[in-house]
């Protein structure tokens, strides 16, 4: 493949990597929303127990492990924002050192057989800053994608804690007959919330999965465009 | 694009360049001032990312750019000062001016405090290689914190948006030849970019305290001899801020 190819190809990666990005920012901050709705459930949760009186023990027990989700979900959703805010600021300045990168390309084809007073190793320099931090950016992006894996791989865990809880809670709803009606709204707000979350951490894994290949891709071609000469 | 010494005296010597053909349609031409003391250089209004590698390359065949140690920005525009990032990343250890006002907006291209060097409203002096320029107030002309650069040496005045001219794509001359008919290309400019008669006045006493023999715009056509006393008795008469009144 030609240079000229290589790098049409390499601006088309960055482009893609910065739009996926924005797309994970997205989907990740619809986590938000669902954690503020986690803590609100633990509150009707706390309320719901007591009200069912001497009856409701089992709730109380429930109603401590559904808390404990909620927290569980919050840190793993204040993570995740820190990351992503990362990762959209690196894949930006990707695209933009790779614009610097390509005008370099385009000043080197200028002076290229002209007699010049200027040194070539001046330009040079600067066009070897930009490689340089190209690929430092490279690397603290794959890096931050790899936090970010870690952190949404503990959510498949949460949901199907979740998921227990939920069936757990109606169970001991169902059981308590009048006086666990109050505890099923929550066992069945619980099993919502759950669900929301399972479809949106499968869509922001699928999302990081598509990002990582586009990565992988374009580091390959990375290689061959700029340390190759 | 074309590049022409405006003068040169044993080791001092201004350089300007303009007249992009190469240029996109949308994008403004614009001119850009090399001055050369001692073999140390300064750039004025190096321009923007979209025309850094034609201005890197013409200049380059002139001069040794490793030399240029400092940038001046006359005010925050793309158009002046979007390439920073670029001369930098040839050259961290470049000095750039700029408006004192505009340090915090500048620095969103990339630029860090190291390299700047602010210059209060009042103006001040650049030192280049052992010889003194003058950085003269210009402001609201058309920016709010806005410079003009006077070197006493070669009677030059680069007044940055001041005298600016959208001249039509054939007209490649780089000085006016016919100052009444070129009040045409810079009427429109002036009063609906610039907005203070006061300010106006302001500048045009401080250019005539000084004695000029060319007044270099950043865009369209340099004056010389004659057409600056010209140029500033136009400028003096003109309304500023008055060209959107068919919008009010």
């Amino acid at each position: 493949m030609s240079g000229n190819l290589y790098t049409r190809k390499m601006g088309e990666e960055y482009n893609t990597i910065f739009r996926q990005c924005v797309s994970l920012n997205t989907e990740l901050h619809k986590l938000v929303p669902l954690a503020k709705q986690m803590h609100l459930l633990s509150s009707n949760a706390v309320s719901s127990a007591a009200r069912a009186g001497s009856e409701g023990d089992a709730f109380r027990v429930l109603t401590q492990d559904i808390q404990l989700l909620g927290d569980e979900v919050s840190e793993c959703i204040g993570d995740t924002q820190k990351v992503i805010g990362d990762i959209v600021r690196l894949a930006s300045n990707l695209a933009k050192l790779f614009a610097s990168y390509m005008i370099y390309q385009d000043l080197q084809e200028r002076l290229e057989g002209e007699e010049t007073v200027t040194t070539v190793t001046f330009f040079e320099g600067g066009h070897h800053n930009v490689v340089e931090e190209l690929r430092a950016n490279n690397h603290k992006l794959s890096r931050s994608l790899a936090v970010l894996e870690n952190l949404l791989s503990p959510i498949a865990t949460v949901v199907k804690k979740g998921e227990y809880l939920a069936v757990c809670s109606s169970v001991e709803a169902a059981s308590a007959g009048q006086h666990g009606v109050s505890f099923e709204a929550v066992s069945s707000m619980l099993r919502k919330l759950v669900g929301q979350l399972g479809l949106q951490s499968a869509r922001q894994r699928s999302l990081l999965r598509d990002l990582s290949d586009a990565m992988e891709k374009q580091q390959h071609n990375q290689g061959k465009l700029l340390y190759a000469r | 694009m074309r590049v022409e010494q405006l003068y040169k005296k044993n080791t001092h010597s201004w350089m300007v360049m303009g007249r992009d053909a190469e240029r996109r349609d949308e994008v403004i031409d614009t001119n850009h001032y090399l001055i050369q003391n001692n073999g140390r250089g300064l750039l004025l209004d190096p321009g923007g990312v979209e025309n850094f590698s034609v201005v890197a390359a013409e200049f380059s065949k002139h001069f040794e750019l490793a030399n240029v140690e400092a940038i001046f920005a006359s005010h925050q525009d793309p158009d002046v000062i979007s390439s920073l990032p670029l001369w930098i990343q040839a050259n961290p250890d470049l000095i750039v001016y700029m408006p004192k006002i505009w340090v915090s907006f500048i620095t969103h291209f990339g630029v860090k405090m190291e390299n700047i060097r602010p210059i209060p409203d009042e103006g001040g002096i650049i030192t280049l290689g052992g010889h003194d320029l003058e950085v003269v107030p210009a402001h609201y002309l058309h920016s709010s914190g806005n410079l003009s650069v006077y070197d006493p040496q070669s009677k030059i005045f680069f007044s940055g948006d001041v005298g600016a001219a959208l001249l039509p794509d054939d007209h490649t001359d780089l000085f006016v030849t016919d100052f009444d008919s070129h009040t045409q290309y810079m009427e429109y400019f002036h009063r609906r970019w610039m907005p203070s008669n006061t300010a106006k006045a302001r500048w045009i006493a401080e250019v005539r305290k000084r004695d000029v023999e060319m007044l270099c715009p950043q865009h369209g056509a340099i004056f010389k001899g004659e057409d600056v006393a010209r140029f500033l008795s136009w400028f003096e008469n003109l309304d500023l801020g008055s060209a959107w009144s068919s919008v009010r």
